[in-house]
């Protein structure tokens, strides 16, 4: 706590000694936001226009270059459309299921290996996965499920099935093997992450808590886990952000089918505008996407990022 | 007393089949497909899968023969090298200001570039398809260049901005009292100083862009801009269908320059992917 004050005082100091002396208040104000003018500027040029471009597209009925405005009939229709809202559901089944399961795992790896001593060989080798672009990988896939049937044939070799399934051709199955793709890709992502958190907690307390006769189990649970709430919730809201927008996989391995049962939001805005060219019906897809996007980054990142200088 | 040994034995050998079981799980399904890019094209897809293929360098001959691969290498590093230039070039004057001044608003512009993070690339697609037809850019590399960049901007200065964080501000107030200049200070004692962040943010960006896919699909129709990512959807043969030996060729072609790069910053990854959150 002194150090704290001494250090904040010896600030204080400095500042009082002003460094930008030799400029004009003006300047001296101005030199922070100019030094940050340029990302921001150029970041709302890439997000805040386009947004605006949505909604005003959004407004309208747009074939090729014709343009006739319709006021909100794209999002009247939008509610109605049971495409629309079946996208919203596979979102939400695929990436929940994906997300719960890449958690579940990487929290238990995390666990078991962090004080292991091989723990830069499980690292590394576990971190395998992610290292592959995603395109690669939802073809890694969609022929181990379905062109090469090397998952129905393992399967049959153990005896667990007795003729090959169609992973692809059931509702389930072809969800599945998308969330299996996404786990085996991006576990890796959450698990180098909790390590990390793991290895940076204080250890003297572990120890404490083992000196006292605690089983490591009841270490984790009591003493470990909840120090790193936190960090868990960083990397869900990061790992949750890209699972909602899920294209690649669903783009390579299914197209959304069977009967759009894999069709998530990205890929439905994707369809309609690009393959139907219904751009205007898309822009209000967009728009209803970018409102859900705002409220959950409300809602989530400003509670778990810190801005700021912590003093 | 022996119980508890025996049952910690137990427990040690849970935990290794769990490791291990994970491990091949990982490492199994890219040894296959290592096999799949060195078999010929008729032993892919079979009624039952072939586990032990004839060796065969048909994919490698084929991705430089039957398709423009050294366009599609150069348009990946010259998007992706651009980009990241950009990116550094944005986000280290904007980390330094996040990290060291206090100003109105200064919070606010923190998390509008954590947010644009948040936007998914369908929102923005079909504006920024427009946006690039109408400037003439569509299928160039340098709409790619723009949108990578773009992409990764708030990743790298808030990771850049995290090591920021790090360096005591007294080193800066002794350059200060010597007379130096703001942005003296930030050229020659900052940028130096968070050197293993600015690497860090910076393989993160190129791996990032690598992966990017649904925007590179809009943009690019030729090989004027195909980067690898989606050059690999376009290896089809018409009626043959797909041609996986040659998208596996490509896949591991991609996957050993990140490889090497992420080896290279490893102690530094955790804290890279969580954008400074944590400090492994």
């Amino acid at each position: 706590m002194a150090e704290a004050i001494a250090t904040h005082l010896g600030r204080a100091a400095v500042a009082a000694r002003s460094p930008l002396r030799r400029r004009s208040p003006f300047q001296r104000k101005a030199f922070p936001y100019l030094l940050v003018a340029p990302a921001v500027i150029y970041l709302l040029g890439i997000t805040f226009y386009p947004g605006l471009y949505a909604i005003y597209q959004s407004l309208f009925r747009v074939r090729f270059n014709s343009w006739t405005f319709i006021g909100l009939d794209n999002y009247t229709k939008l509610l109605g459309d049971h495409e629309f809202w079946a996208s919203l559901w596979n979102t939400f089944i695929m990436g929940s299921g994906a997300l719960l399961l890449e958690f579940v795992i990487a929290l238990t790896l995390a666990a078991l290996a962090y004080r292991d001593p091989w723990i830069k060989s499980w690292r590394i080798l576990f971190l395998l996965p992610m290292l592959f672009m995603p395109s690669a990988v939802s073809f890694i896939w969609k022929l181990a499920f379905n062109d090469g049937r090397v998952v129905s044939d393992l399967l049959m070799r153990i005896g667990m099935i007795d003729r090959p399934l169609d992973f692809l051709g059931n509702i389930w199955l072809a969800r599945l093997s998308l969330i299996i793709t996404d786990v085996w890709q991006w576990t890796p992502f959450l698990f180098i992450i909790f390590v990390a958190a793991l290895q940076g907690q204080d250890a003297e307390i572990e120890e404490a808590a083992r000196l006292d006769g605690a089983r490591w189990s009841q270490i984790f649970w009591n003493v470990s886990l909840p120090m790193l709430r936190p960090i868990i919730a960083v990397a869900l809201v990061l790992r949750g952000i890209d699972i909602v927008t899920m294209f690649t996989s669903i783009f390579i391995i299914t197209g959304g089918t069977p009967g759009g049962a894999t069709e998530t939001m990205s890929y439905f805005i994707y369809r309609t505008g690009f393959k139907r060219f219904d751009f205007g019906y898309a822009s209000a897809a967009s728009v209803l996407l970018l409102a859900l996007t705002v409220i959950i980054a409300q809602s989530f990142v400003k509670r778990f990022f810190r801005s700021g200088r912590e003093d | 007393m022996a119980r508890r040994r025996k049952s910690q034995a137990g427990s040690l050998a849970l935990r290794y089949a769990i490791l291990i079981a994970w491990a091949l799980f990982c490492i199994m399904p890219i040894i296959w497909f290592l096999t799949i890019g060195l078999r010929p094209r008729t032993e892919i897809v079979l009624p039952r899968p072939l586990y032990i293929p004839t060796l065969s360098l048909d994919a490698w001959n084929m991705i430089w023969t039957a398709w423009p691969m050294g366009a599609y290498l150069r348009n990946s590093l010259l998007a992706i090298f651009g980009s990241v230039v950009i990116d550094l070039l944005l986000a280290i004057p904007a980390a330094y200001s996040l990290a060291r001044y206090k100003y109105r608003f200064r919070e606010d512009i923190g998390f509008y570039i954590l947010s644009t993070r948040m936007m998914a690339p369908a929102i923005v697609a079909i504006p920024i398809f427009f946006l690039f037809k109408t400037m003439g850019l569509l299928d160039s590399i340098w709409a790619l260049m723009l949108i990578y960049a773009a992409m990764n901007l708030s990743l790298v200065t808030w990771i850049v901005r995290s090591y920021m964080l790090d360096i005591p501000p007294e080193i800066e107030d002794a350059a200060r009292t010597d007379g130096a200049s703001d942005m003296r200070i930030l050229v020659s004692i900052i940028v130096p100083m968070c050197l293993p962040g600015i690497i860090t943010a910076g393989v993160i960006a190129v791996i990032f862009a690598i992966n990017e896919f649904l925007f590179t699909l809009l943009i690019a129709s030729t090989q004027n801009a195909y980067t690898l990512s989606v050059a690999l959807a376009n290896f089809t043969g018409g009626s043959d269908g797909v041609i996986y030996n040659a998208i596996a060729m490509v896949a591991f072609i991609a996957f050993v320059p990140v490889l090497l790069l992420v080896v290279a910053i490893q102690k530094h990854l955790s804290r890279g992917l969580t954008m400074g959150a944590v400090k492994g």
